[in-house]
């Protein structure tokens, strides 16, 4: 569950990136966050993974409230989301096994578990054969699933992706969201910002959609327009 | 933490040695630099500081006994000078003595011509070596205070350049070793800033995946440990290889007037365990602290 309730957000340099947001998405929601450059997808993003602080308001997210979490609560959050970004951010020097089981022995998972756990992981993104390349030896699509792959490793409540697909090919593109919609299926909720409309038409989801820091349109479901 | 975390983590420390293997290079190729630096500098202050100490140690002051002095005066003298803090060493020149090595440095011609007992000429003299040549002024005047002592004569002026020598060794040596620590400590400390911002990306993704402060920096602490460590033993054995030469080669090329000053160079083996102790701590010390500060701008994300 997401909750954000009467949020703004104002940097230091006076720009106002988020102005009085009401949001709640339920578990089990699968929702892209859709608006122009600039218009607060980013600073939204930023604001559920505790990377900000709102400058007014309060926001909820798995039973956490997260504008009041102190500096040694934020780990414990955040292991309970797994986020996806745009560039990846892979760690080049390791392999695909190790990135994602990465995210498990942060988690002081123990390395039997993790020997199980990763493996099923990357058969699920398509992955098992290519557990021993670098990043350098994975295509733009593939490095996605990784990254998707460690965001899944910790089997989190909620995934974020914060346009996943604005660093692959099209074609490509689809195959991620569908990944992500078959993790929604079985209970994960999934939030998506996309500046890709023509991507969001394809799957029938919840649309958010912002504009000048402000929740312009709140549709139930685009892909039936 | 999990015992098979730790061991994750020091693994993930080492590891990181070998894939960041041209920073870590460099971060030993500057540690072992200042660190030989800061080590020829100690050893050069050491050095100097034993040779005026040799120097020191040439200058003796001869306290005469009074005619009449008798045996009981003498062991009275001696107790004294036993008791008194500044005095290292004293030997006692009986009347015989004192002839002998008058003899030695004046032409017999000239004893010869003595009308009296030649032996009766000499007084009962303690030749004395001081501790601290700098209180040679408060020694002698104790000396002198002592019953049955005649005269006291002291090389005051010797004394006195020495002092100074010894003192301008010591403040132009720490002088120099301070600066040099000064020195070293901005260089690493510029190393290791660069290192951790070449890793800023991955300790962003570990902040992301819920990693706790403590698991981020374990693997530059270890990292930070294992390149002092690595450090400290290489300028340590460079140090000793570089001084060991030096001294053999110093001491069979050097002139004759020379070799009196060059026996009493510090072998290495009398400093070996103090360098290499501080070496590895200082070493250790930077790698640690150095670490755990520059990791921590990183951490606020």
């Amino acid at each position: 569950m997401i909750r954000f309730s009467n949020v703004s957000k104002t940097y230091d340099n006076g720009t106002q990136a988020l102005k009085n947001v009401d949001l709640e998405i339920a578990d089990g929601e699968f929702v892209f966050i859709v608006g122009a450059s600039g218009a607060g997808k980013s600073t939204l993003i930023k604001l559920l993974l505790r990377e900000e602080v709102p400058s007014a308001g309060a926001i909820e997210v798995n039973g956490y409230t997260v504008n009041r979490l102190k500096r040694r609560q934020i780990p414990g959050f955040r292991r309970s989301l797994g986020v996806v970004f745009q560039d990846f951010r892979l760690i080049p020097t390791m392999n695909v096994y190790d990135n994602v089981a990465f995210a498990l022995r942060v988690t002081n998972v123990s390395t039997r578990d993790i020997r199980r756990r990763v493996p099923y992981i990357l058969s699920l993104v398509g992955l098992a054969s290519k557990a021993r390349c670098k990043m350098n030896e994975l295509s733009g699509g593939e490095q996605q699933r990784v990254a998707l792959a460690r965001a899944l490793v910790n089997n989190p409540k909620l995934i974020i992706a914060d346009e996943p697909t604005g660093n692959i090919d099209p074609e490509l593109s689809y195959e991620i969201v569908d990944l992500l919609n078959e993790i929604n299926k079985v209970g994960t909720t999934v939030v998506m910002v996309t500046h890709e409309h023509d991507l969001v038409a394809q799957f029938n989801h919840r649309v958010i959609t912002i504009d000048d820091g402000s929740v312009v349109r709140d549709d139930a479901d685009w892909g039936q327009r | 933490m999990k015992g098979s975390s730790f061991t994750y983590l020091i693994k993930e420390g080492a590891r990181n040695i070998w894939v960041n293997r041209m920073m870590s290079l460099a971060s030993i190729g500057i540690l072992v630099s200042c660190m030989l630096l800061i080590g020829s500098a100690i050893l050069l202050s050491i050095n100097l500081n034993g040779m005026v100490s040799y120097v020191e140690n040439q200058n003796e002051m001869v306290a005469f006994l009074e005619d009449s002095a008798d045996d009981i005066t003498v062991s009275a003298v001696k107790a004294a000078l036993d008791k008194n803090s500044n005095v290292d060493s004293f030997s006692f020149v009986s009347r015989e003595e004192a002839l002998e090595r008058y003899s030695e440095i004046v032409p017999d011609s000239l004893l010869e011509n003595l009308e009296q007992d030649k032996e009766e000429v000499f007084p009962l003299s303690f030749r004395i070596t001081l501790k601290d040549l700098s209180l040679i002024d408060e020694t002698t005047a104790q000396i002198e205070s002592i019953p049955g002592i005649m005269r006291v004569n002291a090389p005051t002026n010797v004394a006195e350049t020495v002092t100074g020598i010894k003192r301008a060794v010591y403040i132009c040596g720490s002088g120099i070793v301070i600066i040099l620590l000064a020195v070293t400590l901005i260089i690493i400390a510029n190393t290791i800033k660069v290192t951790v911002f070449n890793r800023r990306k991955e300790i962003n993704i570990m902040k992301f995946v819920g990693a706790t402060d403590l698991f981020i920096r374990m693997p530059f602490v270890v990292e930070g440990v294992l390149l002092g460590v690595i450090s400290a033993c290489l300028a340590y054995l460079i140090l000793w290889g570089g001084y060991t030469y030096l001294m053999n080669y110093v001491q069979t090329q050097a002139a004759t007037t020379l070799s009196a000053f060059l026996k009493n160079l510090v072998p290495f083996s009398q400093v070996a365990k103090q360098l290499l102790a501080s070496f590895a701590v200082g070493g250790v010390a930077i790698g640690v602290f150095g670490s755990m500060i520059f990791v921590r701008k990183h951490l606020k994300v």
